[in-house]
């Protein structure tokens, strides 16, 4: 029985050891790489090339997922706000096509056309942003502020407390931060996690 | 003539029996039976035949052919509970959804894996479906039949506005992505897998954690 004990002992331990292994990824206040990715209409978009922002929202999202579809229009609608605000949004897609071909990069420009995404849809080809990143899943929301040259991470998480039903969330993640940030002032709810799809890897 | 007669008799007989035995709560339909046996006695095999082909079209016969799992829809509260006894039993909680890929594809190495270990009473493996809860009675229902799974206990979890509340409680490092797996006994969390779980590595994971 001792053993027994000091072998599960030793497990937990472990299993809580290796963890930190597969946590990578930004924590709020880390600076954000920027990237080069391909856009739907074959430019390659950075961060850098917006002069202007005051700062970002990257969203890691993608065709396939039923909770990225649900949230197109609200996604939308962050970016028809907040662009003119200082803060556009930056969409991502992060799966590999060859795993889920939904989310090829011809659907991706298919889809942001019957759409109408009024933002960048960038492909992770290679799949070296989101790692980087640290995003699970679609949806993944990285609210990033300029700094200098900086791009400071200050949100990761959610949209919203309602994947199903936005006019029933009563509480807009991405919009509070945002509009704190606007204020000058730290988001009060700085990071939240929500059911999504895993991103599609090899 | 007599011994084929005898023959149906005991068929009948048989019948009887078996309808008794399996279907013990719909006890009218096994009177109105017996009735019918006492009254039309020399066409009783004719009448049972009938009885018994009308009652397999029915529902009475349903639980023997096409049976569903039950799956409750559950907040978290409700499910929690599900989980964390005090009873020595190893839980292996599995978070999925229809529409979710990866998890359709490893459920079959769950039940093929719950199968090896169903006989313990220190082993119980749940589903919990994160499907919408307006699709259960549509196609959450159908998979559940169509995948055969069984043998394991159902739950779908309908509590969306709380997502940050009670994923950090079931891991604190679980952001949200499915499938996920928690491994759990006695309250205490011993595992956590917030990816998909291949059938060999999830039978080596229950036998290094097993009593």
């Amino acid at each position: 029985m001792k053993t027994l004990v000091k072998y599960l002992v030793t497990l937990i331990i472990t299993s809580f050891a290796i963890t930190p292994a597969f946590a990578q990824g930004y924590k709020v206040g880390d600076e954000a790489t920027d990237f080069k990715l391909k856009n739907i209409d074959d430019k390659i978009v950075s961060l850098g090339d917006f002069k202007d922002a005051k700062g970002f929202i990257v969203i890691f999202t993608c065709n396939h997922c039923p909770y990225a579809v649900a949230y197109e229009d609200r996604i939308i609608a962050l970016d028809k706000k907040y662009k003119t605000l200082g803060y556009p949004v930056i969409a991502i897609n992060p799966n590999d096509p060859e795993v889920q071909p939904q989310d090829s990069f011809e659907l991706m420009k298919q889809r942001a056309k019957s759409k109408g995404f009024t933002y960048p849809y960038l492909i992770d080809e290679g799949q070296k942003i989101y790692p980087q990143y640290g995003a699970q899943k679609t949806p993944h929301v990285y609210i990033l502020k300029k700094d200098g040259k900086k791009n400071i991470v200050k949100y990761i998480g959610a949209i919203d407390n309602n994947y199903k039903n936005a006019t029933d969330a009563d509480q807009k993640y991405v919009e509070s931060a945002l509009d704190a940030l606007l204020k000058g002032r730290e988001p009060e709810v700085k990071s939240t996690v929500a059911i999504g799809c895993t991103i599609k890897t090899r | 003539m007599f011994s084929r007669l005898l023959n149906s008799e005991l068929a009948i007989n048989n019948l009887v029996y078996l309808i008794v035995m399996n279907k013990n709560h719909n006890n009218l339909s096994v009177l109105y039976l017996l009735f019918i046996r006492m009254k039309y006695k020399k066409i009783l095999p004719a009448l049972g035949l009938l009885v018994y082909l009308f009652a397999g079209t029915g529902c009475s016969f349903s639980s023997k052919t096409d049976k569903i799992e039950e799956i409750s829809i559950v907040n978290f509260e409700q499910l929690e509970p599900e989980f964390t006894k005090t009873d020595n039993v190893l839980y292996v909680v599995n978070f999925w959804a229809t529409w979710c890929a990866p998890c359709v594809k490893e459920l079959p190495d769950f039940m093929a894996v719950n199968s090896e270990f169903s006989n313990s009473d220190h082993f119980r493996m749940i589903l919990v479906s994160l499907d919408d809860s307006d699709k259960l009675d549509g196609p959450v229902k159908k998979f559940i039949q169509e995948k055969n799974l069984k043998g394991v206990d159902l739950y779908l979890l309908d509590d969306i506005k709380r997502m940050n509340e009670w994923i950090p409680a079931v891991d604190s490092s679980w952001s949200g992505s499915i499938p996920a797996t928690l491994f759990i006994r006695n309250g205490k969390s011993l595992k956590f897998v917030p990816n998909a779980i291949e059938k060999d590595e999830l039978r080596k994971i229950i036998l290094e954690l097993k009593i």
